[in-house]
């Protein structure tokens, strides 16, 4: 992005002053984590989660789905956090808790599809990184959760306008950052690093949102943008998209981030891909089902 | 509303069956054989499959069956079975929908835009192991509609190819029944379609695409003629044949196919441990098979 149009882009955010702050409970639930791990910290997640009900509720639903391994059942928060381990937690926290301060973004996309995406690709993004055994994944379902959160900063600055970019990217059946970059000038990417600085996002998270539609290039080639970029667009081509039709291919081996993860990771070479894609089709039966438990009826919008 | 009515209920016990995890090493066997991989939405479809395939042999669960399949000496008669269990009736017109669109809305135009297809308008697509003839029509249909504006002077033909003469036979005839063309709109049934009786007779011009020929795909040289196409399509043929076969075949489908060529399998197969030489190709909805223009540019989406 120029420096122009990130002076724009950070004017017209300053001016609509409406970019929702990081809800107080993730706030929180950072500090504890960047802590060390202790028996009062741990007390303090559960007593943070604890304070908002209807956040403990769906907590607890999140953490009981299939998409966080049903295996275990838990009947309380305390039960949750010792079972899930905190980093799981936090990802349980996250899923639940960001759907609801962006709930009047409305005007731009289906809240039930733009979360849908994102924890499908957060999902997804776990499992290719635990596949390839890249080390220390942590924060890795956070990065693919909240890549796309400059969609929803979009939706909130330019409303009807934004509703114009989607309706564009669809009739065409172009990826949504290419109309944004014609009709805009700037993308979701660049957005959503603005909220990312706001949010004081590590930065590795931060650099995840702004490039991964440009991954393994000589800004970022990070491991996370690498497999958050292969995760959203396997999602985006499997069911878990934005609801319509991308007109396009690609193939694995001549993707840069793929090639890159290749160098690095071994079981990269091993891995049976085409297996792996069809196997989303399994994940996205389970978001679908969370989402379904966030949102209630989701509009049937899946066109693949 | 009590924490404690919040945790997951159990299980539909009508559902309790497809969790079974015989039925996932089940799946494991099947994809190591056949390639054919049944993900767990589809995990009904194999069991109904499988059960009946059980119910012929007298294999009361999963378990047992799966024990049949592995130890028992007529394993691999009873494998083949099974696949044809799983295989048995699964062709109609525009059956891999997500297939066919990545060939309409991707593949076709990019071929016709590419600048070294200029000089010489032509394709050609194989169906081999055509059975019935539903795919190469469905491929004859597409082409028909994209004649007067992607396609316009463009010479397209279709070759499609099965080892069994009664096939052969039923393809030339082109008469179908209500299962067939259940998935066409009206339109394309109007169009495409004479109906005679509870039957459906394709029309003289979706026939004249389409070349059908006896072949088998073990015959060496035979399938040493069948070249120069920009698409092949070969749905759950690759199972039938063991590990040497099944690479043999796929190498001469590489070789018959133009550089910049697609290949697609039936929708859940893959070629993984086959063959490497093909780039596995995403499409939305889909997967398939790409050969790669010697000298091409890696690291773009196309």
């Amino acid at each position: 992005m120029n420096p122009f149009t990130t002076q724009l882009l950070q004017r017209k955010v300053n001016a609509i002053g409406n970019l929702p702050a990081m809800p107080s409970v993730l706030a929180s639930l950072g500090e504890c984590l960047s802590a060390s791990p202790s028996e009062e910290n741990l007390e303090r997640i559960v007593e943070l989660i604890s304070c908002d009900k209807s956040l403990a509720a769906q907590c607890l639903r999140t953490a009981n789905s299939a998409l966080f391994g049903r295996r275990i059942e838990v009947d309380s928060v305390r039960r949750a956090v010792l079972a899930l381990g905190i980093w799981r937690i936090r990802d349980v926290v996250y899923s639940c808790s960001l759907p609801s301060i962006f709930g009047k973004a409305d005007r731009g996309i289906a809240p039930a599809t733009f979360w849908r995406h994102a924890m499908g690709t957060a999902l997804v993004t776990q499992h290719l990184a635990q596949r390839l055994d890249i080390p220390h994944i942590e924060k890795f379902y956070l990065a693919g959760l909240l890549h796309d959160i400059g969609i929803l900063v979009n939706s909130l600055l330019l409303g009807e306008d934004f509703h114009k970019v989607l309706a564009e990217a669809e009739r065409s059946e172009t990826p949504l950052n290419e109309v944004e970059n014609e009709i805009l000038g700037f993308t979701h990417c660049d957005s959503g690093r603005i909220l990312a600085d706001l949010w004081k996002l590590p930065p590795d998270i931060s650099e995840t949102i702004e490039f991964h539609h440009h991954p393994a290039s000589k800004d970022s080639d990070s491991e996370m943008t690498c497999t958050v970029y292969l995760a959203d667009l396997l999602c985006r081509l499997r069911g878990l998209g934005y609801g319509y039709y991308e007109a396009r291919e690609f193939d694995l081996a001549s993707e840069p981030s793929w090639m890159l993860l290749r160098t690095r990771y071994a079981a990269a070479g091993e891995l049976d891909m085409a297996r792996f894609t069809f196997e989303l089709d399994e994940h996205a039966v389970k978001v679908q089902a969370l989402v379904d438990s966030i949102f209630g009826k989701t509009p049937n919008d899946v066109t693949h | 509303m009590a924490l404690d009515t919040l945790v997951a209920p159990a299980q539909d016990p009508a559902n309790a069956e497809l969790s079974d995890p015989a039925l996932i090493k089940l799946r494991d066997l099947i994809y190591c054989i056949s390639g054919i991989y049944h993900p767990e939405n589809k995990f009904y479809l194999l069991a109904t499959r499988s059960r009946r395939r059980m119910k012929a042999i007298n294999c009361k669960t999963f378990a047992d069956y799966y024990e049949h399949l592995t130890t028992r000496p007529n394993r691999n008669a009873e494998m083949r079975s099974l696949l044809n269990e799983i295989t048995i009736g699964e062709t109609y017109f525009f059956r891999s929908q997500a297939q066919i669109e990545a060939v309409s809305k991707i593949i076709l135009p990019k071929l016709v835009a590419s600048p070294s297809r200029q000089a010489y308008k032509k394709l050609r697509f194989w169906s081999a192991g055509c059975s019935t003839g539903e795919e190469p029509y469905t491929l004859s249909i597409l082409l028909i509609e994209q004649a007067a504006n992607k396609l316009k002077d463009w010479n397209c033909e279709i070759v499609a190819t099965d080892l069994n003469d009664n096939s052969i036979a039923k393809c030339k005839e082109g008469l179908y029944a209500e299962y067939s063309v259940r998935n066409l709109t009206p339109e394309r049934r109007q169009r495409f379609f004479k109906q005679e009786g509870n039957l459906y007779r394709v029309s003289d011009e979706v026939r004249a695409r389409v070349k059908f020929e006896r072949l088998n795909l073990q015959d060496q040289s035979a399938i040493l003629f069948m070249k120069g196409f920009d698409l092949i399509f070969c749905c759950n043929v690759l199972i039938y044949f063991d590990g040497v076969a099944k690479r043999r075949t796929v190498d001469h489908f590489y070789n018959g196919l133009v550089p910049g060529g697609h290949f697609f399998l039936g929708e859940c197969e893959t070629l993984f441990g086959i063959y490497d030489q093909f780039r596995l190709a995403h499409f939305p909805g889909a997967t398939g098979y790409y050969k790669a223009i010697p000298g091409e540019e890696t690291g773009a989406s196309r």
